[in-house]
């Protein structure tokens, strides 16, 4: 049986990892902290995936993010996406020599469908994740890019059309309103996505403790439930939060 | 090691070698990544890795001149090969990604598309899965039956039960996960992406 995935996300924003509450961040270590004081080689033991996004406000440096993530995955075996404004096929070519499996697309979706084109025909459709950042507000769901600033202004009708047309491989569900909340996956949100694409969907943003995994997982849309939260689940918190999903008959893989 | 072994993994321009790379390295061995013809010649244990499409991983292969020296059965004989993902694949004796386009047949079977009638089942394939071992093969010594390995696919050899085929997977259909005839090695799912199975599983090829 194929098996559901526990992911954590890493945000780095030039040079420093850090937290983020609805997109604003907060600068928590560099990769020698994360490596030393937040052992993260052992947390990656109770993971199946895992995600470093390029948060970054200022200028990105993308030279440095990929030492970075190279740095980064040398002791790591699990599966790696990587991205954060992957604008030229280079870029996307960088993180892949550097440890990424699948580079994460946001922006490009809506802008430039040719680059996820030509990067699924050289890669294959598997190396490429939609990124989709959500927020719901008064008037219903919208689409944001660019790092959250900027809104699709386009009816859920017509995003439907792009993304069915869009060479994707899996999709991040990412809610902006409930990231770093702690309040849970915004579960409704999953019916913004036509059935039809029937491409695996990544759940992320606002979960606080196991519970919300495992509400996430066991929803029968979601493939992959994903965290960004460096300190609620420190030490052994990803551990317990697998052993707990196993516990509550969350299909996990085992190693 | 009074005598190291020689593993050279080949660069192709078809991705994720510094993973490949890393795993081999964290389990004590070395490796040279290249696309050298003499170094490739020198070597004891080859690795075709990959990620990408068929067309594109044997046209690489083509213009770098290895797609006639790894087609060489007599070139091969006193190495051992492993291909991984579309390295496996590759190995075949075509694929119908992109358009057909003929593999190295180093392996009698040939890629398609998974094929199923489940709805629901998502293409890629993606994820931990089971593997089913049917023989007792040393590549999976000190593993348990139906260990989890890490996929991501949307074509695969269709489950046969020709010689050679040493593992299966279940996703809307069988389909072969593990090949092991001879010296010619490979495996769907990515041993350097399985957590410990998977370098178990890596530390076993080079061992044998």
């Amino acid at each position: 049986m194929l098996k559901k995935r526990l992911i954590f996300t890493l945000l780095y924003d030039s040079g420093y990892f850090s937290l983020s509450r609805n997109f604003r961040l907060q600068r928590v270590g560099n990769l020698k902290w994360l490596k030393e004081n937040y052992n993260f080689e052992y947390i990656s033991r109770y993971i199946d995936e895992l995600i470093v996004l390029d948060v970054s406000k200022e200028k990105r440096d993308i030279k440095k993010f990929s030492n970075t993530l190279k740095e980064l995955t040398e002791k790591i075996f699990v599966p790696i996406a990587s991205g954060g404004g992957i604008r030229k096929f280079e870029h996307a070519k960088i993180l892949l020599d550097s440890g990424a499996d699948k580079v994460i697309m946001n922006t490009s979706i809506f802008k430039d469908n040719d680059l996820i084109s030509k990067l699924s025909s050289e890669f294959g459709r598997q190396c490429i994740v939609g990124s989709l950042d959500i927020k719901k507000e008064k008037d219903g769901y919208h689409f944001y890019i660019s790092n959250g600033k900027e809104c699709v202004k386009k009816s859920i009708d017509q995003i439907d059309n792009i993304l069915k047309q869009c060479p994707l491989g899996e999709i991040i569900l990412h809610s902006i309103d409930r990231d770093g909340t702690g309040q849970g996956y915004d579960l409704d949100s999953l019916s913004l996505i036509n059935k039809e694409i029937n491409i695996p969907i990544i759940i992320s943003g606002g979960a606080g403790n196991s519970k919300h995994f495992i509400e996430g997982l066991s929803h029968d849309m979601v493939d992959a439930a994903s965290s960004s939260h460096l300190f609620n689940f420190v030490g052994d918190g990803l551990k317990k939060a697998r052993e707990k999903a196993i516990e509550n008959n969350v299909l996990l893989a085992k190693w | 090691m009074n005598n190291p072994k020689k593993i050279v993994l080949i660069d192709y321009g078809m991705g994720n070698t510094w993973s490949v790379i890393s795993a081999i390295k964290y389990l004590g061995f070395d490796c040279e990544l290249s696309n050298s013809i003499e170094k490739i010649s020198n070597a004891d244990y080859i690795i075709l890795p990959g990620v990408g499409s068929f067309k594109k991983g044997i046209q690489n292969l083509k213009d770098l001149g290895l797609f006639t020296l790894l087609k060489n059965k007599k070139f091969l004989k006193d190495k051992k090969i492993l291909g991984i993902c579309l390295g496996f694949q590759l190995l075949g004796i075509s694929s119908t990604e992109e358009g057909y386009e003929n593999g190295l047949n180093l392996i009698p079977l040939k890629v398609d598309k998974f094929k199923f009638n489940v709805n629901d089942l998502k293409i890629p394939h993606i994820g931990f899965n089971s593997v089913h071992f049917h023989s007792k093969d040393k590549l999976f010594l000190g593993l348990k039956n139906e260990s989890d390995f890490y996929f991501v696919h949307s074509y695969r050899f269709r489950y046969d039960s020709l010689q050679g085929f040493i593992a299966y997977c279940n996703y809307g259909e069988k389909f072969i996960a593990a090949y092991h005839k001879d010296n010619i090695y490979g495996t769907q799912f990515h041993p350097e992406k399985s957590q410990n199975n998977g370098l178990i599983l890596l530390k076993n090829f080079f061992e044998i």
